[in-house]
């Protein structure tokens, strides 16, 4: 085995520095959290946008979804972290600037709330139109049919869809060390510049990003099925 | 003597406001005039079934009665109160806000062909969800309620099965204690048995005849011909969006007077 090869299996570097490269990883969780919940509220919103009956709220909810899930993440970021702030600025005629940790979780956000939102509306039109009706025949209100009939089962349809798309954007979270979020990527280039030893470091991230997302997906995919599997015949 | 009077006329008393009255009802989609023109009463404790092939508005007709598909024209009227508007001070019609309208169809029960019931509920949960979240009943008492109605559709050992995991007459019977459990003024049954194995309409359609014997006021869309012979206080056959014909069960299947009416039921004879 060539030495090189060799270095590269030998995580003792990545163990040595083990207590700052577990707060990184924190920074991946709480940007995770964050984005997804922007992502989930924001998708959903667009998603009522897009199957509204005004046509202008279709408009927008499709502009919405179009705009962000073509938009690449990583030029997302530098934008929402660069560019918006001056907008922002020009407009309030104020300096502005955003803390690079809102940055991240809005630029995600939004991209992932362009996935969510097909997935949310996918999910509300395949409800059969006679469980609406038994719910408007009840005397439901549309709020309610929406939140106790439409949702729950959503839910549930999109969970496979939704689990794919959660581990996408835990994936995502790791461009944002570009912009100096101090997460696990960023503390590995940090070491790294200061060890000169790539190899075992970045194998070392490349295995904890694995193990963490291998195990929690394996769990929320049992849980969920078991979940799914209630409801169906 | 004067007692048994008195009873009697009880009931003739308070058929005086039809429990429900459908006026004038006309309803196109489009270019296609579906309804046109259908009135009748239904009296306090009585049932109407409405007969006619397929494409004659009868699913149309159902819908218009409890708004889902609001009428073009004409009104619908619950213990005298019309469905969707309200006369104003002056005197004059206004439309009901949904809201409004929301409160108005809740006194109406429908059963659907489809059963509809919200499969990622159990079938108490879907029993006790509209008097829970609508009537704001006590979740208790909407549990012993809807555990009554379950019994009364002979389904309470299923109560806490999900709807997938019944046979589709268990499903409909479950959808029948549902629209029970919301105290309804009136049934609707939109071809209940329509979409069931011929073996599993019967225990449908007892459940339906021991509610008409209690004095359930029903309206019955349906192609069980015998069943509405035998349960029916009037027969309402629909052709083209009108009545072609009405009357008691007996004149209506014993002597139709219309040669469309005559021809449709030689169809069932056969």
């Amino acid at each position: 085995m060539s030495n090189a090869l060799k270095q590269s299996f030998d995580l003792s570097a990545f163990w040595e520095y083990r207590s700052i490269l577990w707060q990184g990883l924190i920074f991946n969780a709480l940007v995770f959290l964050c984005a997804a919940c922007v992502a989930l509220s924001v998708g959903l919103g667009a998603a009522l946008f897009r199957i509204n009956r005004f046509l202008p709220a279709r408009v927008v909810g499709t502009l919405h979804v179009e705009l962000f899930r073509n938009a690449p993440d990583y030029i997302m970021l530098v934008w929402v972290h660069f560019v918006l702030p001056i907008l922002i600025g020009l407009v309030i005629r104020r300096r502005v600037e955003f803390h690079p940790f809102v940055s991240a979780v809005i630029a995600l956000g939004f991209v992932y709330s362009g996935y969510f939102a097909e997935a949310f509306r996918a999910g509300m039109q395949a409800i059969p139109q006679g469980n609406l009706d038994a719910g408007r025949a009840f005397g439901m209100s549309e709020r309610l049919i929406l939140w106790r009939i439409t949702l729950p089962q959503v839910v549930r349809r999109m969970l496979p869809e939704a689990l794919n798309l959660f581990i996408s954007l835990f994936k995502a979270t790791t461009i944002v060390s570009l912009i100096a979020v101090p997460d696990l990527m960023y503390n590995v280039s940090m070491v790294i510049q200061q060890e000169m030893r790539p190899l075992p470091l970045y194998t070392g991230a490349a295995l904890t990003y694995f193990l963490i997302i291998f195990a929690l997906s394996s769990t929320a995919r049992a849980f969920s099925e078991r979940w799914r599997q209630k409801i169906q015949a | 003597m004067r007692a048994l009077h008195a009873k009697l006329s009880a009931p003739i008393f308070m058929s005086d406001v039809p429990r429900i009255r459908i006026a004038g009802v006309h309803k196109s989609f489009g270019p296609l005039e579906v309804l046109r023109g259908v009135s009748f009463d239904v009296q306090h404790g009585s049932v109407v079934s409405v007969i006619g092939a397929s494409g004659s508005g009868k699913s149309t007709l159902l819908r218009c009665i409890n708004y889902l598909d609001p009428p073009n024209s004409g009104e619908i009227y619950i213990e005298g109160e019309p469905l969707g508007s309200r006369i104003d001070a002056r005197g004059g019609r206004k439309p009901r806000s949904l809201a409004e309208i929301n409160a108005m169809r809740r006194e109406l029960g429908v059963v659907f062909q489809q059963f509809n019931l919200w499969p990622h509920m159990t079938v108490l949960g879907n029993v006790i969800e509209a008097p829970i979240r609508v009537r704001k009943i006590p979740r208790k008492e909407a549990i012993a309620y809807g555990e009554e109605c379950l019994r009364r559709v002979r389904l309470i050992d299923k109560a806490r099965e999900y709807p997938a995991r019944l046979s589709g007459g268990q499903q409909q019977r479950a959808a029948i204690a549902r629209a029970l459990a919301m105290r309804p003024k009136a049934m609707m049954f939109d071809e209940a048995t329509s979409s069931l194995d011929p073996e599993l309409t019967d225990e449908v359609l007892s459940v339906m005849r021991e509610l008409a014997v209690d004095g359930t006021t029903m309206i019955v869309v349906t192609h069980e011909m015998s069943f509405a012979r035998e349960v029916s206080d009037r027969v309402i056959f629909l052709h083209a969006g009108m009545i072609e014909e009405e009357g008691p069960p007996a004149q209506i299947f014993e002597a139709p007077q219309s040669d469309r009416l005559r021809q449709f039921l030689s169809k069932y004879r056969k």
